[in-house]
């Protein structure tokens, strides 16, 4: 015994409309996530920053998954129903152009279910140019179709023989009524939200990213110091200049401080040279060579440090100044040569003290 | 996050797909273990159009016992059907499954299918996590790693089945000298004709259909895309068809021909396994 699969019941839902706001919304996401991947991939890739790269790449999946998992019950929903097959009446076809050996065909069809009121429906389907003339004006033909959407007709082109013999043999009327039509004229509102959300999507990658793809911001050109510090000192350090201030009850002429300090402004490699550094009891301020010139300044480490605290002493109480209050050793570099002045003022004026790179003594003057 | 990071979350997430994969599997849930699989028997077989599409194989009508009714049923290969039937004749066994409780939705396969564990997906996690591993290895090692963990595994994978692809093309041999010889018709061709949307550029697929009656008398339909002269021209050419009887499906019409190309075969993966080991091996020199 020889039987086709089952049918089932099932009430039709109303033909797809126009642009749905659904539809719309879909768009526009997929608009935005379109627009934001490809620029944060491309944007990665130009600034070789791994976090871009991995957003343009992640954002995408994520959002396929996400459009998966939702749209699930709904298609296994309509995978569930058992399609119908019923025969159909051609009322008008045309070719819509096309130039593949598969040419898509507008159709407008009579269906005729056996156990279910005729109606008229407009596809489109894809015929090979070789089987086009087995499709004529009132020709009948086996369509295939969901129950609950009926404008998702599909003509079968191999039918089963039962079938075939049907069709074969078949008269059909035309269907009266309106003629549903499984694909709704695209409007140009979707598109233009599509086209935004892609827009939207890529600009909000630049914003969010602009630091990462752009540099720092036009308005703060000037780099940003870096400021650390601990219980015993800060230290500030910029492109061009880096100070240390250390705490209360301490000062640079501790044993081993202020070579302390200028390794504290000098770490991490980078050996820059400096055109000036002063020394004061709790600060130290080096004025750094500008990046780039090799030649000009000196090495901040190369300092006499042991014999820092030993000048001072020696210019305190040998340039005449009473009670002196307040030092200063400016060390300058600029003219080629290192040379060392040490400044001490008292109420009695100020006294001056100058030295080499070695820190030998080689001029004293006082007022 | 850096690239180390990245590497580790993608290892990760594609280690947890794996494993709820094979837990799956384990269950008993996957996809291929609900899939129904029965045996169809090809029923009758419809001439192909000369000129028209390859696409969708040969038109069949099959019937099988549907098992939850005990009914035959018949079906045809219409839309997407599965596996394209290139072979046809009636009366040979073809697979037919389909989801349990949706035998609407039945699909094509040419030889009827094994029962399956459905752990290609996982397998598959478990191939990116090897793959996330690996890139991992050179960008924190040297990428003297990313030659080891591409050749080492692969060549180790290469020498297992090295053995068998030898002993398969020693069987494909000899079923080549035992095939019979009997005449054959180019019946139809078929021309598939796509255009790229990018560049416009066309794409001609031509695909010859033979027909021939072996020994048995069964006749056979089947697509013949290799080893046959202009065959852009062969409509109505009688040809020299050679087969195996215990399926004619596995048929040739140059048997010299399908003898070099099992050679080649082997050459090939054998060259691949070379170059697998000589690029471990490079690696392995270089760290």
């Amino acid at each position: 015994m020889t039987c086709t699969i089952s049918h089932m019941t099932i009430t039709a839902g109303a033909p797809p409309t126009h642009n749905t706001p659904t539809d719309l919304a879909l768009g526009f996401l997929t608009g935005g996530v379109i627009g934001a991947s490809l620029t944060a991939f491309i944007g990665g890739c130009i600034v070789e920053r791994a976090p871009l790269i991995v957003t343009g790449l992640v954002l995408p999946a994520v959002c396929g998954l996400v459009f998966f998992l939702a749209t699930l019950p709904r298609r296994a929903r309509e995978a569930a129903v058992v399609p119908r097959t019923a025969l159909a009446v051609i009322e008008d076809l045309e070719a819509v152009g096309g130039e593949t050996s598969d040419v898509p065909v507008r159709f407008e069809l009579s269906v005729a279910p056996d156990d279910a009121p005729a109606f008229r429906v407009e596809i489109r389907q894809d015929v090979n140019l070789v089987e086009l003339p087995d499709y004529r004006p009132r020709g009948v033909v086996v369509v295939e179709y969901p129950p609950d959407r009926p404008w998702k007709v599909r003509i079968v082109k191999r039918p089963t023989p039962q079938w075939e013999e049907r069709a074969a043999g078949a008269r059909l009327d035309s269907a009266p009524g309106p003629t549903m039509t499984s694909d709704p004229p695209a409007g140009c509102a979707g598109g233009l939200l599509t086209l935004l959300g892609l827009l939207l999507g890529a600009v909000a990658v630049l914003l969010l990213f602009r630091v990462d793809l752009f540099g720092p911001d036009e308005s703060s050109a000037s780099p940003r110091p870096s400021v650390s510090s601990s219980s015993s000192s800060t230290t500030t350090v910029t492109s061009a200049t880096g100070t240390v201030t250390l705490g209360p009850g301490q000062s640079m002429l501790d044993k081993g401080e202020l070579r302390k300090a200028v390794e504290s402004l000098t770490q991490g490699g980078d050996k820059r040279r400096a055109l000036t550094v002063v020394v004061q009891d709790r600060l130290l301020t080096v004025v750094f060579s500008p990046t780039g010139v090799k030649t000009a300044g000196f090495d901040p480490r190369s300092l006499p440090y042991d014999r820092v605290s030993s000048l001072v002493e020696e210019a305190r109480t040998t340039l005449g100044v009473d009670s002196p209050q307040s030092w200063q050793l400016t060390a300058d570099g600029v003219t080629g040569s290192l040379t060392l002045r040490v400044t001490v003022t008292g109420d009695g004026g100020t006294g001056t003290l100058e030295a080499d790179g070695r820190g030998k003594v080689q001029r004293h003057s006082g007022s | 996050m850096g690239w180390d990071e990245f590497l580790v979350l993608w290892c990760g997430v594609w280690g947890v797909v794996a494993v709820i994969g094979f837990a799956r599997s384990l269950a008993g849930v996957t996809k291929a273990q609900r899939t129904i699989r029965l045996t169809g028997r090809i029923e009758r077989v419809r001439a192909p159009r000369h000129g028209g599409s390859r696409v969708g194989g040969i038109s069949v009508v099959v019937s099988y016992r549907d098992p939850a009714s005990g009914q035959e049923v018949s079906v045809t290969n219409d839309g997407e059907r599965g596996e394209m039937i290139t072979s046809a004749w009636e009366g040979r066994e073809i697979g037919v499954s389909h989801p349990r409780g949706r035998p609407h939705a039945y699909r094509f396969s040419n030889v009827p299918e094994e029962p399956s564990r459905g752990l290609g997906w996982p397998g598959f996690a478990v191939f990116l996590v090897y793959v996330g591993l690996v890139v991992l290895a050179a960008v924190e090692w040297g990428w003297p790693w990313a030659l080891i963990g591409l050749g080492g595994p692969w060549a180790v994978s290469g020498a297992v089945h090295l053995p068998g692809a030898v002993r398969a093309k020693n069987r494909r041999v000899e079923r080549l000298a035992a095939m019979e010889t009997v005449a054959g018709r180019v019946v139809a061709v078929l021309k598939d004709v796509s255009v790229d949307q990018d560049d416009g550029h066309t794409w001609t697929t031509i695909t010859p259909v033979v027909s021939f009656t072996t020994r048995e008398g069964t006749a056979v339909t089947a697509h013949c895309t290799s080893n046959l002269q202009d065959p852009a021209g062969a409509y109505g050419r009688a040809v020299t068809v050679h087969y195996t009887p215990a399926d004619p499906a596995e048929f040739t019409l140059d048997r010299a021909a399908e003898h070099r190309s099992e050679e080649r075969d082997v050459t090939f993966n054998v060259l691949v396994f070379v170059v697998l080991v000589a690029t471990a091996v490079v690696g392995v020199v270089l760290l």
